[in-house]
């Protein structure tokens, strides 16, 4: 690019600029006063260097934000490493695994094989003859969705009620808060199973599964959220933004969410815990009608063949238990690893990707200590 | 490091000494190495003596309070020797005692006050139950200690038997640091260790505690040591002064000798640095540069890279104490130098010249326009279900004033006054209940909804610098994200790049350079100027016309605060902004007004009770009031003797609740009958230039003259 592309440009900005406030009461004689937003020839900013930035610029710092940062913030942390690999297993699983297992039916084996005994059935078959390892991979998938559409509904709809609840206040508030009460005070287990029976043509799908069991999940969040944004709103930088008229919108979802994200974090995965374990415990229960075996269903058959007394079929009991339980490990270690993510000063020393030297990684506690 | 005051300990006989350091050091472990948050200090605190220590934030101050008590937070640790020698019986190691131990040491010999009353007690139970657990916790017998605490709560102006009945939140800000002090002293202790004892109050209740520890003192046969930021506070008060810079001490000697021939060129800088009433202006300047990081603190002197004398021979050689006359002395090779080279402002009283008042600029149309303005929060008791007693609190009553273009004004009065939200309703953040605001002639909530202005040129127009640096920038977002946003909803044809070349070159126009290594950083990336800064120029970028200044120097440094302050009139003069500044402090007031040519008002209980040219308000208050801040406002230098106290109370009435008449009537010291019964109004009483009171005195009210005092004393 030529210099005399760069004035040009300049020059441009600056006619803009006049367009942009034609009728300036203030009638100020340019050359005589620097106006601070640069629009006269005379201001600071001519001294500066003019930095172009393109368009893959701006997408690299897109990826550095949204990237590279957070992985190599995460790269450092076991807990992230566990945590990613455990789900990563539980995804190949959902996706690769269902195409590599047949599906089994009864009868397809021999009864009640232990574990490990026979590769054809690695992890043994029930007392109907079914490959407990094909049940347990193909009831993934449905699991995986039902979790997934359950914790994004809880914390989506008990986010946009406590953030626009607790920043909007007045008549916004006492409606939304009276709709969050209401949910609150609603019995979840009795209110689930009742729909279950309404809904029993849908309930088959694991996604409205999913956002009936967080259906009584979401306002604790709300209300707990609302009284975080209760306390950010009166921060003097809130106030600056609406003092410089940014958007209700940005000022929602760029100045208040980011400070609240370990707390939604914590809180998706804690929501995705209780949807598995209460989906569990209803087809447990036999509450909630089946068509294809998955974890809970396993449990209950096993249960109801005797497994909790009879060694031979305890396999058959433990298998799911593993499931559930490796799942719920994995997505709490997630959510302790991720909240580092979110910390501005973490994010500041893995800038480029790189750890780079620490700044002033405990300049809190430092100021915090001597202050004593 | 040798051993400092060496001379005078030699001579002075042993038991002179109630505490002893040497060679004392506080550390953290840190992943980046570590941080000496005090780096040897040798010094002696001498029975009977106030010892003033000196410090700018982070200069190690409240951790030589703690290692005076052993009582670093851990995992810090102490290293050195912090011996205490009671009045009778054998020196104790207070390092190496054991818990049960300190435990005894810790409030029966040696008490501390630390900062932050508000936070001391604990919300629950009452103040009577905060006295019996610390006697009992020191096994003393509770009904003598009680009287002894009832007599304490008295000698410090307070009512006992209310104040052990009430709770915390009953008890102001002031009566909250006066019980704790009285809680500090209540098992008889031989030294008090304050640690910012006053740095929440107003100036008024500053002042008053001050006073009030001189005659604690007195009679109970203290020794103190008061631990502070605000060099002009403690100047009265101390005995000795020490000057901590860089965890080590710069400079200790006796309070007189310190500040009128100052030897460390630190102790100089930082007594031009401190803005105060009655130096001329010129001489006031900033420190340049920055304190230094505790884990990398420089080689030699510590104040070199701040230091306008530091050759080679400071960057190598740690300075020893040199002596700069009997008992005084200081760590600095050039101290004579020092002496000779560095003016010390306060020296000179010459009187300077200022700018035209904004009274000769009042002629043209204002840009804002506050007429009887009203804010009220909380909400009437209605009488239905409501048993409670009404809660409203008038903020702002009836208050009217013009800035004009270019103007500044700063309004000033205690916390409480209702001066923050007068600022907030003038930049339309805060709607009035009663009153107009009009900028440019339109009323800026005309046709609002909801608590944002719908003009969206008045909007553009109007806006807020805050306090504290820490929380006014949103602390996930890099720079270029918080200044970036000002310009996108204001500028929404300026493409990236324009934006950008924008934010560079304001940042380089502050002084924040290199400009392109900043706009990536987040906000604790930067120093508490910096961020202010960038707050101010987030303001700037949209070339507003008025710029409320919420205390805008208050946190910060005060070697810092005159140049954030001269950066403000340089950016009022380039950009052509007015300022509408609040503080509580008369001093940082006068600094901004008078450099300018602005106006002070002054503020009480929600109303402007004089307002006038910053030169008449600070030599010529016309209001007791006024006169009042003025006393309370620490002067260094000055040779006048102690005044008596210009106030009657030292409390400020419940605004909840204000008094009858002039609501100054109950601590003026002038007040008369008719005082109680009628409201004065804002009357010009100024000579020459305009200095409107609201004072029957001052205005010569016939009523008045006719009058009796209600005051007890005249």
């Amino acid at each position: 690019m030529t210099d005399d592309h760069t004035e040009t440009r300049k020059r441009d900005d600056t006619n803009r600029m006049d367009e942009l406030v034609p009728d300036d009461p203030r009638d100020r004689v340019a050359g005589e006063t620097v106006r601070s937003d640069g629009g006269t020839v005379d201001s600071p900013f001519e001294t500066t260097s003019s930095v172009e930035e393109t368009r893959g610029d701006r997408l690299d710092r897109f990826l550095e934000g949204y990237a590279r940062t957070p992985w190599s913030i995460m790269r450092q942390d076991w807990r992230a490493l566990v945590g990613l690999s455990i789900l990563g297993v539980y995804l190949l699983v959902a996706t690769l695994g269902v195409y590599l297992v047949e599906p089994s039916h009864p009868a397809d084996g021999p009864q009640l094989l232990g574990a490990f005994q026979n590769w054809e059935y690695p992890l043994g078959t029930t007392s109907s003859g079914r490959d407990v390892l094909a049940d347990a991979v193909h009831s993934t998938p449905s699991i995986l969705i039902m979790m997934a559409s359950g914790a994004l509904f809880t914390i989506g709809v008990g986010t946009a009620f406590g953030v626009v609840a607790g920043y909007k206040g007045g008549m916004v508030d006492t409606v939304l808060s009276t709709v969050t009460d209401v949910f609150i005070n609603i019995p979840g287990l009795p209110l689930v199973i009742v729909l279950a029976t309404l809904l029993s043509d849908w309930i088959n799908n694991p996604v409205a599964l999913g956002v009936l069991l967080a259906i009584a999940a979401w306002a604790g969040l709300a209300r707990a959220i609302r009284s975080q944004v209760l306390t950010i709103r009166n921060e003097s930088f809130i106030e600056s933004a609406r003092a410089i008229d940014l958007s209700t919108r940005w000022i929602l979802t760029k100045e208040i969410l980011p400070q609240l994200m370990p707390y939604i974090v914590v809180n998706m995965v804690n929501a995705a815990r209780t949807i598995i374990f209460a989906a569990v415990a209803l087809y447990f229960l036999g509450v909630l009608p089946y068509s294809d075996a998955n974890w809970g269903v396993m449990l209950n058959t096993a249960y109801e063949a005797g497994a909790l007394y009879r060694p031979e079929a305890y396999h058959w009991l433990l298998v799911p238990m593993v499931a559930i339980s490796g799942i719920a490990v994995g997505l709490i270690l997630l959510a302790q690893s991720l909240d580092r993510v979110f910390n501005p000063r973490a994010r500041a020393r893995h800038q480029g990707g790189e750890e780079e030297e620490p700044m002033e990684p405990e300049t809190d506690d430092t100021t915090d200590v001597m202050q004593v | 490091m040798t051993i400092t005051g060496s001379d005078a300990t030699a001579d002075a006989p042993e038991e002179d000494v109630a505490i002893r350091l040497r060679d004392t050091s506080v550390y953290f472990g840190m992943d980046r190495g570590r941080s000496m948050v005090l780096n040897g200090v040798d010094a002696d605190i001498r029975r009977g003596e106030v010892l003033g220590v000196i410090g700018e934030s982070g200069s190690g101050k409240s951790m030589f309070a703690s290692a005076l008590l052993d009582a670093v937070p851990e995992p810090g640790v102490t290293t050195g020797e912090v011996t205490y020698y009671p009045e009778e019986g054998e020196p104790v190691p207070v390092t190496d005692l054991s818990k049960a131990e300190l435990r005894s040491l810790r409030w029966e010999e040696i008490s501390m006050v630390f900062q932050g009353a508000m936070s001391s007690f604990n919300p629950v139970v009452t103040i009577r139950t905060h006295f019996v657990e610390t006697l009992s916790a020191h096994d003393y017998d509770v009904d003598r200690g009680l009287a002894r605490a009832t007599d304490l709560l008295a000698d410090l102006y307070l009512d006992p038997e209310r104040m052990l009945e009430s709770y915390p939140h009953e008890l102001s800000g002031g009566m909250k640091q006066r019980v704790l002090i009285a809680l500090s002293l209540v098992l008889d202790p031989e030294v008090l260790v304050m640690d910012e004892p006053t740095a929440a109050l107003d100036l008024l209740m500053q002042r008053s505690i001050i006073s009030l520890l001189e005659e604690i003192k007195e009679k109970h046969d203290l020794t103190i040591v008061f631990i502070t930021h605000d060099l002009p506070l403690v100047a009265d008060l101390a005995d000795r002064l020490a000057v901590l810079y860089a965890f080590e001490f710069a400079e200790i000697g006796p309070a007189e000798e310190v500040l009128e021939t100052p030897a460390h060129p630190y102790t100089r800088a930082l007594l031009n640095a401190t803005p105060n009433l009655s130096a001329p202006l010129e001489e006031m300047r900033p420190i340049e540069g920055e304190s230094p990081d505790p884990v990398n603190i420089p080689k030699g002197c510590s104040y070199h890279p701040r230091c306008p004398l530091a050759d080679e021979e400071c960057q190598q050689i740690d300075p020893g104490p040199y002596d700069a006359g009997a008992d005084h002395d200081v760590h600095c090779h050039h101290w004579e130098q020092s002496i000779e080279d560095l003016d010390v402002a306060f020296e000179e009283t010459v009187d300077v010249g200022t700018r035209p008042s904004a009274a000769g600029r009042a002629s043209g149309e204002p840009v804002v326009s506050l007429s009887d303005v009203e804010v009220t929060f909380g909400s009437a008791n209605d009488g239905w279900f409501d048993f409670g007693d009404d809660e409203t609190v008038t903020a702002v009553d009836g208050v009217s004033f013009d800035i004009y273009e270019n103007d500044v004004l700063v309004l000033v009065g205690e916390s409480g006054c209702g001066k923050t939200t007068l600022g907030k309703t003038a930049v339309g953040l805060q709607k009035p209940t009663g009153g107009t605001v009009e900028y440019r002639g339109r009323d800026v909530w005309e046709g609002a909804s909801g608590s944002s202005l719908s003009d969206d040129e008045a909007r553009r127009a109007l806006q807020i610098v805050h306090q504290d640096p820490g929380s006014s920038l949103n602390s996930h977002q890099r720079v270029r994200t918080i200044l970036e946003q000002p310009l996108k909803r204001w500028h929404p044809d300026l493409d990236g790049n324009d934006r950008r070349e924008r934010i560079l070159g304001m940042l380089e126009y502050v002084g924040i350079t290199p400009p392109g290594d900043y706009v990536d950083r987040y906000p604790h990336q930067l120093s508490g100027g910096e961020k202010q800064r960038v707050a101010l120029i987030r303001s700037m970028l949209i070339n507003p016309d008025l710029i409320l200044a919420d205390e805008a120097v208050s946190a910060l440094d005060v070697s810092l605060r005159v140049g954030m302050m001269d950066m403000m009139i340089d950016l009022q003069d380039s950009f052509n902004t007015s300022f509408l500044a609040v503080s509580h402090d008369l001093s940082n007031a006068r600094y901004l007004a008078e450099k300018t040519g602005g106006r002070i008002g002054v503020m009480y209980l929600g109303e402007l009770v004089e307002i006038g040219p910053a030169e008449q308000i600070i030599h010529d208050p016309q209001h007791p009031y006024t006169q009042a801040l003025r006393w309370a406002t620490p002067e260094l230098g000055s040779e006048t003797e102690e005044t008596e106290s210009p106030i009657r109370s030292i409390d400020i009435p419940d605004p909840k609740n204000p008094p009858s008449g002039c609501r100054y009537h109950t601590r003026c010291p002038e007040a008369r009958e008719v005082c109680v019964e009628r409201e004065p109004e804002l009357v010009d009483v100024g000579e020459g230039a305009s200095q409107p009171t609201a004072c029957l005195r001052a205005q010569d009210d016939p009523d008045y003259r006719m009058s009796e005092s209600i005051t007890d004393d005249v």
